[in-house]
């Protein structure tokens, strides 16, 4: 079996593309703060910015107005978020203390809860580890909540943009001065079109990347101003679907073990998100060892399970999605979070904890912290990177930070396989984390090398399992077929890495047609996988990609 | 240039449709709504025909729940000067209450001309544009895909089986609007934000119920499953036996 190495085939970021030296233009916007990304991280950050506006003001502190905006590629808030979800609410509370738990755009409190290690045929059920304990927390959808935070944010003046996603970072010198939003109506060469738009120029005292996972400005800005991490940060990928369901779920379930293989860390998730309405997904770390290893198709073969499949039979699968998340917790985050006018913050800045599988909370923290930080700054008439310090300062100083450097190594024992990992995790659960007392270190996810092994056939049968093609059609995805591709892709892949591209992407944008790479660029659903193992995304045309309406 | 446009919020079409729990409305949780397709043609024309003219006024007029601001908005971002919301509590599902409303509010508002999409995606009555230029006394040419104006006087194309009609009128008058008049332009970003300055003016109607009640709604049968009879000309014989058979449609 041959080995294959994912980033030698790899091109590099388009940073040219991504960070313009260059000031905004004569007949741009002025704002004051912009946010990149309309996600619990941006929205949370700008209704905290526009509340201590609006208290200085109130207080005749003098700030006076302060524009706020929130730039969202979807076409409507909340059409590109996905996440499981079960949601901490201890960010909601702080950003709403005048409200209670059954204000908030969750679904219902989660009473019971299960994990099991699956074999291919039964359900071992395991006591639940202390890191995956949801007791006091509540399923939800990312969908639902952004939509809520949205109309939150709007009534307190915030201008939310939904369809204008952000193209490039201006910067002048190391200072990040504004936005360019990306163009629309352009034809597959690049030609505008009858109804072209112009990309439009926004000046911002303050930029907040909230991109999410594996964000393009944000990967760009880190290299350009060489922020390193003491570890590369690495990704798994899920993909999800909600099933309207004839058998009722009574309780939140997270399984082991199959059907990974022993040398994929990752695991399922299925929460009802109402008693017939189920959200079930799959989540595999991308430094999975065989180059066939298809996440989507793994997925599909778990709902045969007798665990799932009593569940799913004679319901009907409504939604499908997909999604990477930063998996490198502690050691990958970058040693700062802060520069001069910009700030990094949620999934952009890698806030998750993945032992627990939780970002929302986080993402939403470390928005508010951004907030206060430039808060201040604004009030100081300064918003450099001397200034916006004091976030990375908060961060450090909080439960976020408490929370990742607890879990610290336990997604990467797992690099070493399943059992090896599983046996170091349950030590550093004992010790509170202090076993192995140092930094597991780990490769970059593309630098981890595959074996081209051959993967078995899998055929749909239309009712329980579906095609990848039968997904991006239930993503809501109608990205027009004729905008120019948004992917950077290697020249000359050979026809076992295109294999391995093929495989990788949950969307079929990936193809290998008579030996060669086929690409379909509108297929996309942004999840970011082959941008972390192979093709670079980059920001496309307002309203493309999917239209999620519960994920 | 004085232009009226009409409009109004519809559930979008890539929305999936619930009936609510009594059965006789939609649930409307978690749906989109936006501004009916057909009311884009509008608007977009009411917008290229005042930027011809140099000058002028359009104003966007919707009748319907508080919600109808945001759709009032988006038209607002696509470059009318204001809007009116002719508030009403209840869903006017009877046309004739709803072109009484709007033919109240457009009388003596000295336009020009009068422009609605030629139908709302949700009820698909193709009524009220029509009523309206009966209320008011205008001339009036429905879905029309080709506009010319010219000394007081309009030409209008109609798409009709077969062929194109070419209608005559004098203005001012009521037209509804076809898809293919125009390409609706996208809200940039400086007309979203300057549409949260423009005026937009609620007034409360009270609007009855008319004529119209509903009994129930319900959703189309689902599509039964497609078959595959055979390929190539070999399974012609099957083909033919089917429709006559089995769809009845021979
Ligand atoms: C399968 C899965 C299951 C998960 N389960 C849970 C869970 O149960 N509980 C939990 O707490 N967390 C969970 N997470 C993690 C959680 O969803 C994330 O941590 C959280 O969504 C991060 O929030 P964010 O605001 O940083 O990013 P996001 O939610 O990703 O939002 C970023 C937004 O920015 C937009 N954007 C990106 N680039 C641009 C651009 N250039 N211009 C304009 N807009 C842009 C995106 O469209 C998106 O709307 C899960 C994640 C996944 C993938």
């Amino acid at each position: 079996m041959a080995r294959l190495i994912p980033s030698a085939y790899q091109p590099p970021l388009p940073r040219e593309r991504l960070i313009r030296a260059e000031p905004p233009a004569e007949d741009r916007i002025d704002l004051d703060v912009v946010f990149v990304g309309g996600g619990p991280a941006g929205l949370a950050g700008a209704i905290e910015l526009a509340r201590l506006v609006k208290k200085d003001n109130e207080q005749g502190g003098g700030l006076g107005e302060v524009g706020i905006g929130v730039f969202e590629k979807a076409a409507a808030l909340g059409e590109h978020s996905l996440s499981g979800a079960v949601v901490n609410p201890r960010a909601f509370r702080e950003l709403f203390p005048e409200l209670k738990d059954s204000d908030f755009p969750f679904r219902r409190a989660v009473e019971r809860e299960a994990v099991y290690l699956l074999t291919s045929g039964r359900a071992i059920h395991l006591p639940t580890p202390p890191t995956m304990r949801n007791h006091g927390h509540y399923v939800a959808s990312l969908c639902e909540i952004v939509r809520w935070l949205g109309t939150r944010a709007e009534e307190l003046g915030v201008n939310i943009f939904p369809g204008f996603p952000v193209d490039s970072l201006l910067v002048d010198g190391d200072r990040v001065a504004g936005v360019r939003t990306a163009p629309s109506g352009l034809d597959r060469d690049g030609n505008p079109m009858a109804n072209f738009s112009p990309p439009t120029d926004v000046a911002a005292r303050a930029t907040v990347l909230a991109e999410g996972t594996r964000g393009a400005l944000s990967q760009a800005w880190l290299e350009w101003q060489r922020v390193p991490s003491p570890n590369p940060q690495i990704f798994a990928l899920g993909v999800k679907e909600i099933w309207e369901t004839k058998r009722a779920l009574d309780r939140v379930i997270h399984t082991l073990g199959w059907p990974l293989p022993t040398d994929a860390f990752g695991g399922s998730f299925m929460y009802p998100l109402e008693p017939n309405v189920v959200a079930l997904g799959l989540v595999v770390g991308l430094d999975y060892g065989s180059a066939s290893l298809d996440v989507h198709e793994l997925l599909q073969r778990m709902k045969l399970h007798p665990l799932f499949r009593p569940y799913l039979e004679g319901g009907e699968m409504v939604e499908w999605g997909a999604k990477t998340i930063p998996e490198g917790g502690y050691y990958a985050l970058p040693e700062r979070r802060y520069g001069n006018g910009v700030v990094l913050t949620g999934d952009a800045a890698g806030f998750v904890d993945v032992p627990s599988l939780k970002g929302i909370h986080y993402a939403m923290q470390s928005g508010m912290y951004a907030a206060r930080a430039i808060f201040s700054a604004l009030k100081a008439g300064d918003t450099s990177a001397a200034q916006l310090a004091a976030y990375d300062r908060a961060v450090n100083g909080s439960f976020i930070s408490e929370d990742l450097y607890r879990t610290r190594n336990m997604r990467l024992a797992f690099h070493d396989g399943f059992y090896v990992g599983g046996i170091k995790a349950g030590l550093m659960t004992l010790t509170g984390g202090a076993f192995p007392g140092k930094r597991i270190n780990v490769p970059k996810d593309a630098d981890v090398a595959k074996t081209t092994d051959h993967a078995a056939t899998f055929v749909p049968d239309n009712k329980l399992t579906f095609s990848k093609v039968d997904g991006v059609f239930k993503s809501g995805n109608a990205t027009r077929d004729t905008i120019p591709s948004h992917l950077v892709v290697g020249k000359d892949v050979p026809t076992e890495v295109a294999a391995m591209y093929a495989r990788m992407c949950p969307a079929a944008v990936y193809e290998l047609a008579d030996g060669k790479l086929r690409v379909n660029a509108p297929n996309c659903v942004d999840c970011k996988a082959t941008d972390v193992l192979g093709p670079r995304w980059t920001p496309r045309e307002a309203g493309s990609g999917p239209k999620y309406q519960r994920m | 240039m004085k232009i009226a446009v009409c409009i109004k919020r519809v559930p979008d079409t890539e929305t999936r449709i619930k009936i609510g729990g009594d059965g006789k409305a939609i649930d409307e949780a978690g749906v989109k709504f936006v501004l009916n397709p057909y009311d884009e043609y509008a608007v977009e024309e009411a917008l290229k025909l005042k930027e011809k003219a140099g000058s002028g006024e359009v104003a966007a007029i919707a009748l319907g729940s508080d919600a109808a601001q945001e759709t009032i908005r988006t038209a607002l971002a696509m470059g009318a000067d204001r809007g009116v919301l002719l508030k009403s509590a209840t869903p006017s599902l009877d046309p004739l209450v709803t072109a009484r409303a709007l033919a109240a509010e457009l009388e003596g508002g000295g336009f020009d001309l009068i422009l609605f999409g030629k139908l709302a995606i949700d009820d698909y009555n193709q009524a009220v544009g029509t009523m309206v230029a009966e209320l008011l006394g205008l001339p009036s040419v429905s879905a029309v895909s080709h506009l010319e104006l010219a000394d007081g006087k309009g030409t209008a194309e109609r798409e009709v089986e077969g062929g194109v009609e070419v209608v005559e009128f004098t203005l001012p008058a009521v037209l509804t609007a076809d898809k293919g008049l125009n390409e609706p332009r996208y809200p940039a970003l400086k007309g979203i934000m300057a549409a949260k300055k423009k005026p937009l003016e609620v007034k409360p109607v009270a609007a009855d119920p008319g004529g119209v009640a509903v009994l129930e709604l319900s959703l189309p049968p689902a599509r039964k499953e497609g078959r595959i009879v055979g390929e190539g000309p070999g399974a012609v014989p099957a083909l033919i036996d089917a429709l006559r058979n089995e769809a009845k449609v021979l």
